[in-house]
């Protein structure tokens, strides 16, 4: 239990970008809310207030979301990587500290705790800007950007987002560190060419695409499993619900009961499985 | 009471390479062993395997554990420097000695501070900071705050200048042994570690070609130093390596009689470095 702690911390230590990275994201975003143009149309209050209060939420939590993916998949794909690199792992090895300790906690804090720090940038982010737009904007939105329904509903879809991600996104974070486990050098490279190279030989040779839109479907397939209302296009609809609440299109009994989700947890802990043994048996540094 | 370690038939192939051919070891209780062998001979297959670091066939116990399926456990009793410069670069010391203390139960905090308050390092430096002498310091202290029963080190002192070099080995003398710790090192600076070594092991091929006590060493085997002239009348007593120096040629016998050798010159016993070449180029001969 205590090692766990102290396997968390490491990484905080090391990867201080984890915090570095949102930190300096909100601040351009303060910034922008500082110094940018103000022009949001006038609105009445009521549902529209709802409406602006949600749309400005949902804004920058999207924005958050992007960096946090991408730094995660980065996160992910070095991090049993770069103490091969510089050899530090034996150090790490020399330590009462299983492999399967190692390799977990850099899981948990890849999925899991790398999100809630981004949800948190993203919530202090969020009042610090709506109360710069308040006092900048005056009247115009001023009451409009502070709904506190609409706030409690947004902290409980970042909570959804989250674990659904987590749970989602299992088999690529696994593929990212089997990847990181087993290359020797240019690991973004490695994490991108064997499935390239499977769907061109089986466009060329068979002239399907079934690995195609499985991958597809799983780096952008979510939110149509994880969300109700959600049209191919990519346009939400909200069946005309008012007001607008996050329960009208968070689908937990649909996500959970589709046989993707299981099917991905199932190849991922096979993935990360792989990827602990090569931690254990990799001679080679 | 049992060897500290004991390997038989130990053997460890990449592919067709084989690096250890069924070696047999057996290091006691208390002994400074020199494990000692030629670049390739298998030195560090040998001590990766003894660590828990790689899978092997044959029978290895290290404390009377396996080590690959109980590294954890092992790493509680034993510790290991491989090669000094393994701390990762972002580690503060202050941070190093939090964490081991965090994960090592037989790690002594006053110990790790009070070696450390010896040396002009403080807390806050990050290893990227220091250089490779005071890397060298900071990791000793660390393995050496720990009451390990076995501590193992693979070229430890590589890279490092005479003096920081003469630091290591004066600390790990006077600091850190006594009858309760055994140590088990690889190194190709021969003399240096001559005589702090109680037994000496040369590897060879993947193969143990000796395994002996210095004390042994000195009844064993003699260098006899010949004239011309009685050259032919030794060479009948079968040296098993002939090395030809100027106007004398040094002959070296194993198990022969003193006795009968001293009629044929000068006899005296070889240095390790010097039983070294003549053992193995002996062998080859």
């Amino acid at each position: 239990m205590n090692t766990d702690i102290w396997l968390i911390r490491r990484e905080f230590w090391e990867n201080r970008a984890i915090w570095l990275i949102p930190a300096v994201f909100g601040g351009l975003l303060i910034i922008a809310a500082l110094f940018g143009r103000v022009d949001i149309p006038t609105m009445t209050p009521g549902s529209h207030g709802q409406e602006a209060s949600g749309i400005f939420l949902l804004a920058i939590g999207v924005m958050f979301y992007l960096v946090m993916s991408l730094y995660a998949a980065w996160y992910l794909l070095d991090c049993l990587y770069t103490d091969r690199k510089d050899r530090s792992i034996l150090f790490w090895k020399s330590l009462p500290i299983s492999d399967v300790k190692t390799v977990l906690s850099k899981l948990l804090v890849g999925m899991v705790l790398v999100p809630l720090v981004y949800f948190v940038a993203a919530d202090v982010t969020a009042l610090i800007t709506a109360f710069i737009l308040t006092i900048r904007a005056r009247a115009s939105i001023g009451s409009a950007l502070w709904q506190p329904e609409v706030w409690g509903q947004v902290q409980i879809l970042w909570m959804y987002v989250i674990l659904t991600t987590a749970v989602w996104y299992l088999p690529v974070a696994g593929w990212l560190m089997l990847v990181s486990a087993w290359a020797k050098r240019a690991v973004i490279l490695w994490s991108m060419l064997p499935p390239l190279v499977l769907y061109l030989i089986e466009r060329v040779f068979f002239g399907t695409q079934v690995i195609g839109h499985v991958l597809n479907r799983r780096l952008v397939g979510l939110p149509a499993v994880a969300y109700k209302g959600w049209t191919h296009e990519g346009n939400v609809n909200f069946d005309g619900h008012t007001p607008i609440s996050v329960w009208h299109f968070i689908d937990a009994g649909g996500f959970f009961s589709n046989p993707q989700t299981w099917i991905g947890v199932a190849v991922g802990v096979v993935l990360i499985i792989a990827a602990i043994q090569l931690r254990m048996r990799r001679s080679e540094i | 009471m049992a060897p500290l370690i004991e390997a038989r038939d130990l053997t460890k192939k990449y592919g067709a390479h084989v690096a250890l051919d069924r070696a047999n070891l057996k290091v006691e209780a208390g002994r400074i062993v020199g494990l000692i062998g030629p670049n390739g001979a298998g030195k560090t297959s040998a001590l990766r395997a003894i660590l828990g670091l790689t899978n092997y066939e044959g029978q290895l116990t290290v404390l009377g554990r396996e080590p690959f399926r109980d590294r954890t456990q092992l790493m509680s009793e034993c510790c290991f420097i491989a090669d000094v410069a393994v701390l990762p670069s972002w580690l503060r010391v202050d941070q190093a000695i939090d964490f081991v203390a965090g994960v090592h139960p037989r790690f002594r905090r006053d110990r790790a501070a009070a070696l450390l308050a010896k040396t002009q390092i403080t807390g806050k430096r990050r290893m990227r900071e220091l250089s490779k002498g005071m890397k060298t310091q900071v990791h000793l202290a660390l393995t050496m705050a720990i009451d390990a029963k076995l501590l193992v080190l693979d070229e430890p002192t590589l890279g490092l200048d005479i003096l920081a070099r003469r630091a290591f080995y004066d600390a790990l003398v006077n600091d850190y042994m006594d009858e309760t710790r055994t140590i088990l090192i690889t190194t190709h600076q021969v003399e240096e570690v001559e005589n702090l070594l109680t037994d000496i092991v040369f590897i060879d091929k993947g193969r143990i070609v000796l395994d002996t006590s210095l004390e042994d060493v000195a009844t064993r085997f003699i260098a006899v130093a010949v004239t011309a002239d009685r050259l032919d009348a030794a060479r009948a007593e079968k040296p098993f390596y002939e090395r030809h120096t100027l106007g004398k040629v040094v002959l070296y016998f194993e198990n022969v009689d003193r006795a009968k050798l001293s009629a044929y010159g000068e006899l005296h016993t070889p240095s390790v470095a010097d039983l070294f070449v003549a053992k193995l180029s002996g062998g080859a001969a």
